[in-house]
């Protein structure tokens, strides 16, 4: 049996802390046994020279050593520096009363731990526990900031702070996807995906540590080019003026799609992803708003037509930026309101955290997609035939927009109106798995952590969505709906990580697609199986 | 910063292998690379019309176009377009033609 590393543990040695062994996954069903004594491949030695070790075999940001003592000693000093921030008043203007009352109330009673997938799924890695980084954390907080704590750390549980220690929970924190599914199951309110989200805070704003895709990929290109995936104004129109083309070509149905149009009810705000990886989720959305009759716009504003906000994951500083953008945008356009396409993080981001950054005349009405689209519906203004989605389908539930938010009927009355063949997974809503992308990590592949990823924190997601369809012939095509662009990444590459296409027949697309797909007087189906359109 | 040599010259790449000074891009350097990318044997006319339309269309719009679009734009299928560039074109094209890692929620 393995030593059970406890969170003293962190600051000594300076050797991986978990290893995940053959067999320690959770195992998988039928056609999939041959991936249930995976490990992950180890890191190539030339792509970690000079950087810290990592705790797990994998690495999401690969810090660099420090060169020497002085520098090291500096960096200890800037992280107690941030770490004192993170609990006055003035520096913490987002999260303070939350994150003082989970370092305070932690009764370590596991109920967080046996929610969280990654830790079930990965063999119970005493790492990846909910509380262990929270517990690492609350041992520095205790001992470094509370008055006589060096004192008490005695008997409170003790941790010696050094640089490896640090840069070890640097690491930890991305091991966590933010889903929140531990805090929704705390007995008293604890919060360890926010505990995460802290730690992330403290090294992005007091010490310039994040993943490159967050950060210097990120929100810093979103903020310069305009779309952290590089796009600027240019190649956006350029992008959408295609997709109009192809919507033309695989729907039969002509759209156009209005940019800029000044008082117009609705802005419109897609992830700019779905404009490159899918375009037909951008085409859908036209297409219906166009046949309800909506009066909506894009931006073509620089930032305004990429709605991600990937500041939400790391660094309050780059969010406010992003998110007063995206408000200021609205307000020149004199929109009525802001709507979120199918894009998790930018609900939570928009809707509900910049709630208190956004005032005056920046506090736009915002709303889900799912909200309109669900108006749309009930407003009986178009007709649907449920009969042309007639193959399986399930629901993925984006925590952001479900359990962050709490919408969660919506979704499920529009499938009622189109897919007739829907199933739940299990379990679903507000107590939904996450599909192991969140917080960022769909789009982090440095290294191996794409790998790492694929196996551990999206297993959960996996499994349900086999199980949701474990009554269906494997050659029957099925579809998994998931209204949110990082969900969709993160299932995208499960399924081709899996070989789920050729062993499932396992698809994936958005909310919008299977409206279309089932409304009436469209001339072509916009969902296909591979080459195999949907209906004929 | 990891390097690679190829065919003589010393070239920054990032941990996937993406060149990272796009300027410093040049023919050796894509038909040097090329066998990584599992592609057997020099480039092809059909090879380089490909990688000069990425190479273009980055120069003008800061991105790599979306696949379907790299498709029609050249007057071919997914099919070719795998037949050429067997790892993929986020993967294979885009890394030959100098272009950096896509970037965003793609």
């Amino acid at each position: 049996m393995k030593d059970r590393i406890t969170p003293a543990d962190i600051s000594r040695g300076s050797a991986g802390l978990c290893r995940i062994e053959p067999g320690d996954l959770a195992p998988l069903p039928p056609p999939y046994e041959d991936f249930n004594e995976a490990v992950l491949k180890p890191l190539a030695a030339e792509k970690i020279k000079g950087l810290e070790t990592s705790p797990d075999d994998t690495l999401a940001i690969g810090i660099a050593e420090p060169a020497n003592k002085q520098e090291e000693e500096e960096l200890v000093r800037r992280f107690l520096a941030g770490l004192k921030k993170l609990f006055e008043k003035e520096n913490n203007w987002t999260f303070l009363q939350p994150l003082l009352l989970s370092m305070e109330h932690c009764a370590r009673c596991q109920t967080c731990s046996e929610a969280c997938p990654v830790f079930e799924m990965s063999g119970r890695q005493e790492i990846y526990r909910p509380i262990f980084r929270s517990e690492v954390l609350r041992r520095i907080y205790k001992k470094y900031l509370k008055p006589g704590g060096r004192i008490t750390a005695k008997w409170t549980g003790d941790i010696d702070l050094n640089w490896k220690a640090i840069a070890r929970l640097a690491e930890l924190s991305y091991r966590c996807s933010l889903c929140r599914r531990c805090a929704s199951v705390c007995p008293i309110g604890v919060d360890n995906g926010l505990i995460a989200h802290e730690i992330r805070k403290l090294f992005s704003q007091e010490m310039g540590i994040a993943p490159k895709e967050l950060h210097e990929k990120g929100t810093v290109l979103h903020l310069r080019a305009g779309s952290s995936t590089g796009m600027n104004p240019l190649a956006a129109k350029d992008s959408v003026e295609f997709i109009q083309e192809e919507m033309e070509e695989i729907t039969g149905c002509k759209v156009e799609i209005p940019w800029d149009v000044q008082g117009a009810d609705i802005l419109l705000l897609h992830n700019a992803g779905e404009m490159l990886a899918w375009p037909e989720n951008v085409g859908a959305f036209a297409i219906l708003f166009q046949a309800a009759g909506l009066s909506w716009t894009l931006s073509s504003e620089a930032a305004g037509y990429d709605a991600v906000n990937y500041g939400l994951w790391y660094d309050d500083v780059q969010f406010a930026r992003v998110a007063v953008k995206h408000a200021d945008i609205a307000r020149r356009l004199k929109v009525k309101k802001i709507v979120l396409g199918e894009c998790g993080h930018a609900h939570k981001a928009l809707t509900v955290v910049a709630d208190r950054l956004l005032t005056g005349d920046l506090n736009i009405p915002r709303e889900s997609a799912l909200v309109t689209l669900e108006d749309i519906v009930m407003s009986g203004k178009l007709t649907f035939n449920p009969q042309k989605n007639d193959f399986p389908v399930t629901l993925h539930d984006p925590c952001n927009v479900v359990r962050s938010m709490g919408i969660v009927a919506p979704q499920r009355r529009i499938l009622g109106k189109i897919a007739p063949r829907f199933r739940e997974m299990t379990p679903h809503g507000v107590n939904n798995y996450c599909c192991g992308g969140g917080s960022g990590f769909a789009i982090m592949s440095g290294y191996n952590f794409a790998e790492w990823r694929n196996l551990v924190s999206s297993r959960k997601k996996f499994l349900q969505i086999l199980q949701a369809f474990e009554s269906e012939p494997a050659e029957t095509p099925k579809y998994v709906c998931a209204p949110c662009s990082n969900c969709k990444g993160a299932i995208r590459d499960m399924i081709a990580y899996y070989h789920a296409e050729e062993r499932s027949h396992l698809y994936y697309g958005g909310l919008v697609e299977l409206m279309v797909n089932a409304l009436e007087g469209m001339k072509k189906p916009i969902i296909h199986f591979g080459e195999e359109p949907s209906w004929k | 910063m990891p390097q690679i040599e190829l065919a003589g010259k010393i070239y920054e790449v990032d941990e996937d292998g993406f060149l990272q000074e796009l300027d410093k891009w040049n023919e050796e350097f894509a038909q040097a690379y090329a066998h990584t990318e599992d592609i057997e044997g020099p480039l092809t006319e059909e090879h380089w019309k490909i990688i000069n339309y990425l190479r273009d269309y980055f120069a003008k719009f800061g991105i790599a176009p979306m696949v379907r679009k790299v498709c029609k734009d050249n007057g071919i299928d997914m099919k070719k377009l795998y037949e050429l560039f067997p790892t993929g074109p986020a993967k294979g094209a885009c890394k030959l033609a100098g272009l950096s890692k896509p970037t965003g929620c793609v």
